[in-house]
């Protein structure tokens, strides 16, 4: 097992996977750009780089910085977490040429798997299901048009080089094809570098259903079940949960079988998600597979009892997975939601700040990932991610009234969060029948704004707080009432023999 | 002691009578609350209105202060000491008067012309940063005398995008009522 690793990230998954190295002993190098001086993953570490200022590809995403700074601290490994460099098949092999491990799956499968068509491709030739479409890249729109014909509208345009929302068109008629190839394919071109385009199916009413796999260097895989990511907004997902209301025994082992014949058929190494689309037949659709730690794991984490990223740090040492598939067994129901500085009034834009103060939510079942702290400054510079808010019940209706009483209880002053949003969700009648699909939030939710049903009370609070912060000043401030003491007036003096 | 307190820019009179220590009547609308409470913390206040307990998180902003009630976080603001802080400066409390991002964002569409007149309130800039998109809006009715972006630029909180000069008639409507 390594004796030091360094963790190439921040915030709240720097901090959950510093959790699991001081657990086994293992010595923790945290790096940090300016404006993270005092980030929680900073002061939680044994030992911190700077490496400069906040801009990322001056300091999270400069693979050199990076590397000198596992080198001069002697880190044996590191750990990318999810974003930043986590999928960046350059700072893998990097890592490889220096000689330090690369916590995730080698520098070639990342490569493989991030390219949409070539996975697509190696998923094929596996005997993975993989949703109709083109496997390979076409630049000519009246070639795509008569492949669209073919697969029958409605049909999404992607990019081969990316996701995150960048480079997708739905086309719903013959006559706007043309014109969205081009539109799809500049706007990849403008985000990736690569403005390749292919075309796929397209599901309006479509589950996101995707499965953790854990994989060894010595060919041995399995899954650690589902986890459903319908409820989304511009592709980003905002609720998690497991099981998946949605799928029973049969489809859950015909969909794992998937999965881990997805990850032989690219060889992989360490964890991984295999990503799929459930149409409303219940027919499964490989989408594709994220190299890394999800930020949703800890759903998984909740049911299973496993620690993944323990299992990353095994499996990254050598050591053979110990866990068999007959011995993955999920308990009750876990849910997570992610709590970003959004403003929800003004259509949930990024909306960083100072937390002037926060409490957690707890109590039986409830796990918050935090990277953030009262007195904490949300850098501006970054994903304004706050925490991830995770409750764990018996099952899934327990599971939503717990999530919700800790929704609830959880304080964040200072910075506007999604809180107020993610109550209405859950409370929703689609959402407790399990009725959600990717179109979740347009259909129910488009022009939601908060209700202040308590703004009397707010009133009231107000009032009182006004009445006591001036007792408060009084007691602790300007001391203009009290009566001058002469140690107090007495001015700079000192002591002569 | 009567205040006027603000909410969602909804102002209500709400008339307090203090009775023992930690305790006072609150008459809101129709309705007078029996109000008891104690300071748990400088940040929390627990509150026994009519009998039932609610618990309400304070904190101090600029523009007046945040009051987290059940999960909602409420802006809440005195009319009179907004009233007292206009006077000393002529600007909107709370509200930006510059077209600036809040955080680095880039520009996606922009909605005005050099010469056109804007009404407050009206979209001026569509912005975006980390994947959504927003919306800047004239903090004032006036005349664009500048646009000082082209679509695609990258933008920084601090560097203004758009210069409107105030209309003369807008100052007399900035009282607040």
């Amino acid at each position: 097992m390594f004796k030091k690793i360094l963790i190439a990230n921040r915030g709240e998954i720097a901090r959950r996977v510093l959790f699991t190295c001081r657990e086994m002993g293992i010595e923790t190098v945290a790096i940090y750009s300016e404006v993270d001086r005092k980030a929680i993953h900073v002061v939680e570490a044994d030992e911190a780089v700077c490496l400069g200022e906040a801009e990322p590809s001056q300091s999270y995403l400069n693979i050199d910085k990076i590397m000198d700074a596992a080198k001069s601290t002697g880190a044996e490994a590191i750990h990318p977490g999810y974003g930043f460099l986590a999928e960046n098949s350059e700072f893998a092999g990097r890592c490889q040429q220096e000689g330090i491990i690369f916590i995730g799956p080698p520098a070639g499968v990342i490569r493989d798997l991030g390219d949409k068509i070539t996975a697509r491709n190696i998923m094929l030739k596996g005997g993975v299901p993989v949703i109709p479409g083109m496997t390979q890249a076409e630049p000519d729109p009246k070639a795509i048009a008569l492949e669209a014909e073919k697969i029958g509208y409605p049909v999404l345009i992607k990019a081969s080089a990316g996701g995150g929302g960048k480079g997708i068109r739905v086309v719903r008629t013959a006559e706007e094809i043309e014109d969205s190839c081009m539109a799809a394919s500049r706007e990849a071109l403008s985000a990736f570098g690569d403005g390749t385009i292919y075309l796929e199916k397209f599901f309006d009413k479509a589950k996101h259903i995707e499965f953790q796999i854990l994989a060894d260097q010595f060919g041995n895989a399995i899954h650690v079940l589902e986890r459903e990511c319908s409820i989304q907004r511009r592709h980003q997902k905002i609720i998690e949960e497991t099981p998946s209301p949605a799928v029973d025994d049969d489809l859950r082992e015909q969909m794992g079988n998937a999965a881990v014949a997805a990850a032989k058929a690219s060889g992989y190494v360490n964890a991984g998600t295999v990503e799929f689309l459930l149409d409303e037949q219940k027919n499964f659709y490989f989408l594709e597979v994220n190299t890394r730690l999800q930020v949703e794991h800890p759903i998984t984490e909740m049911i299973t009892g496993i620690d993944l990223v323990r299992q990353q740090l095994k499996i990254a040492s050598g050591e053979e997975l110990e866990i068999r598939q007959e011995q993955v067994k999920g308990r009750g129901h876990a849910i997570e939601c992610r709590v970003y500085a959004e403003d929800p009034e003004n259509n949930f834009y990024p909306s960083p700040g100072k937390i002037i103060h926060m409490e957690e939510p707890s109590g039986p079942g409830v796990r918050n990932d935090c990277g953030v702290y009262s007195g904490f400054e949300v850098p501006m510079d970054y994903d304004p991610i706050i925490s991830k808010l995770i409750t764990h019940a018996e099952d899934r209706d327990q599971n939503i009234q717990r999530m919700i009483k800790s929704l609830k209880n959880y304080i964040l002053l200072g910075v506007k969060t999604p809180i107020p949003f993610l109550i209405d969700v859950l409370q929703s009648e689609a959402f407790g029948k399990g009725e959600v699909f990717t179109d979740f939030i347009d259909t129910h939710f488009s022009s939601w704004k908060p209700e202040f049903g308590d703004a009397d009370l707010a009133r009231i609070a107000y009032i009182v707080d006004e009445m006591n912060a001036s007792r408060r000043k009084a007691e602790t401030g300007t001391v203009t009432n009290l009566v001058p003491s002469p140690f107090s007036t007495l001015g700079n003096w000192r002591l002569t023999k | 002691m009567e205040y006027k307190i603000i909410v969602q820019e909804e102002t209500k009179p709400v008339e307090i009578e203090l009775q023992d220590e930690f305790s006072l009547k609150a008459a809101i609308d129709e309705t007078t609350y029996d109000v008891k409470y104690s300071l748990v913390s400088d940040r929390q206040i627990c509150l026994s209105v009519d009998g039932k307990s609610v618990n309400a998180y304070v904190a101090d902003l600029p523009e007046g202060k945040s009051v987290i009630i059940n999960g909602i976080a409420y802006l809440v603001q005195d009319a009179d000491l907004l009233a007292q802080s206009q006077v000393k400066k002529s600007s909107d409390s709370g509200m930006p008067e510059e077209i600036t991002p809040v955080t680095p964002s880039v520009v996606v569409t922009v909605l005005v012309k050099e010469g056109d007149s804007v009404e407050k309130g009206q979209g001026v800039i569509v912005l975006s940063a980390m994947k959504m998109e927003t919306t800047l809006n004239a903090p004032f009715s006036g005349t664009v005398t500048a646009i000082k972006v082209s679509e695609g630029d990258k933008v920084a909180p601090g560097e203004i995008l758009v210069d409107i000069e105030k209309a003369e008639s807008d100052e007399e409507s900035e009282e607040v009522n």
